[in-house]
């Protein structure tokens, strides 16, 4: 480095980032809850991956698993779970009209129908999904 | 005469003014270390903090240090941390924050050279980086005419170019805050902008930038850099965007090696 640099770089003021810098703003809060939900998300889809292997272990450790999951750990984290896996997904599908310019021909989609098509396809799955384990 | 002039004094005393506490930064004082200093200055509803910082550098305190340059929200020159929110300083008026005193601060994530003015240099490379310019294999002759663009291609790529380089969405950017390398929203919206120009043919010299580990990957899309845009660009957007299209690419380069993008 040439001694001019290195003057120069000795004469600014550098600040440090504070490490609760997420609790400065509303919208860096939400973006951490955001990013914190991907973790409850990820432990429901390997809880899930771990029963089904249960399945093929046998009626008897399946049923052992299921029953263990009324305990009171198991319902809370579901809980917690299910409330993240909710805002993880509303957040995406907000923002997913920035994402994805959906074009047909010259037309081009307007952002709202962007983002209520995915919003009306997540309602449509789930509730195909909760057809399927009712009947 | 002499009542005229009791009664001009009476209403200079009685002139609201407002408070500016203002970061003061000089590395050969106050031991190296920042400082704060609060300046009472008049209260003007149709004064912005530019107009009030000029007021200090032109009547209270002729060494605070700060840029500005067109004064009207085009030359991206006069942003700073006002209560703690990047703006411009010469489209932030007082009325917004009186009666309550306002904290100006440098641009956060940047090295402060004096006062409220930030060292740019990290940006200015960064955008070099990624050619914010139109490029091309090869220009056609001047009398071949304009390179035509149907006002959809313009509508694709527009709102990118409003961009001033005001550096406000690097200090809204936490991501840029905690890693050094990070290209930033306005280089890369930038970049962009340009991918999407049918002028251009630089998407691929581009691509070793915006694709690498410090660029589009690095964005976590917190969204901060659209909303505080002075210009209404959207960054966080374009960022996203580039990302869907270079793994688009990426697909395309391994599925049809023999096809060009």
């Amino acid at each position: 480095m040439n001694p001019l640099q290195e003057s120069r770089d000795q004469k600014v003021y550098r600040p440090s980032m504070s490490s609760v810098w997420w609790l400065k703003k509303r919208n860096y809060f939400l973006f951490m809850m955001r990013e914190l939900s991907s973790v409850f998300v990820a432990a429901f889809v390997v809880l899930f991956m771990y029963q089904l292997f249960l399945i093929s272990e046998g009626e008897q450790t399946y049923g052992q698993f299921k029953e263990s999951l009324h305990e009171p750990q198991f319902i809370v984290f579901y809980i917690i779970a299910f409330f993240f896996s909710v805002y993880h997904t509303i957040t995406w599908f907000s923002v997913a009209s920035k994402v994805q310019i959906v074009r047909i021909g010259t037309w081009t989609m307007p952002p709202a129908m962007v983002t209520g098509g995915a919003f009306v396809g997540w309602m449509g799955i789930s509730a195909m999904v909760g057809w399927f384990f009712w009947i | 005469m002499a009542t005229g002039g009791a009664d001009l004094l009476i209403e200079k005393m009685s002139d609201p003014t407002i408070t500016l506490s203002v970061f003061r930064y000089n590395s050969d004082k106050s031991g190296g270390e920042p400082t704060f200093q609060d300046y009472d200055v008049p209260y003007r509803e149709e004064w912005v903090v530019l107009d009030a910082l000029n007021y200090i550098k032109d009547y209270v305190d002729g060494s605070l240090s700060y840029r500005w340059s067109c004064r009207m929200g085009v030359c991206g020159s006069c942003g700073t941390m006002v209560n703690g929110e990047p703006k411009l300083t010469c489209s932030t008026f007082l009325r917004a924050y009186y009666p309550e005193s306002i904290r100006v601060e440098p641009l956060e994530h940047f090295p402060v050279v004096r006062d409220l003015v930030i060292e740019m240099d990290d940006f200015m490379d960064k955008l070099q980086a990624v050619k914010p310019w139109v490029v091309r294999d090869e220009e056609k002759p001047v009398e071949e005419g304009e390179y035509l663009q149907t006002p959809e291609e313009l509508a694709d790529f527009k709102q990118f170019s409003m961009c001033i380089n005001c550096m406000l969405c690097y200090s809204a950017c936490p991501v840029y805050g905690l890693e050094d390398g990070f290209i930033g929203p306005a280089a890369l919206a930038l970049a962009h902008r340009y991918n999407m120009d049918t002028r251009d043919k630089g998407e691929d010299e581009r691509a070793h930038v915006i694709a690498s580990s410090e660029g589009i990957w690095e964005c976590t899309f917190v969204g901060e850099c659209s909303v505080v845009c002075p210009k209404g660009v959207d960054p966080a957007a374009a960022i996203q965007r580039t990302k869907v299209e270079t793994t688009k690419n990426w697909f395309k380069s391994i599925l049809m090696p023999w096809g060009s993008k």
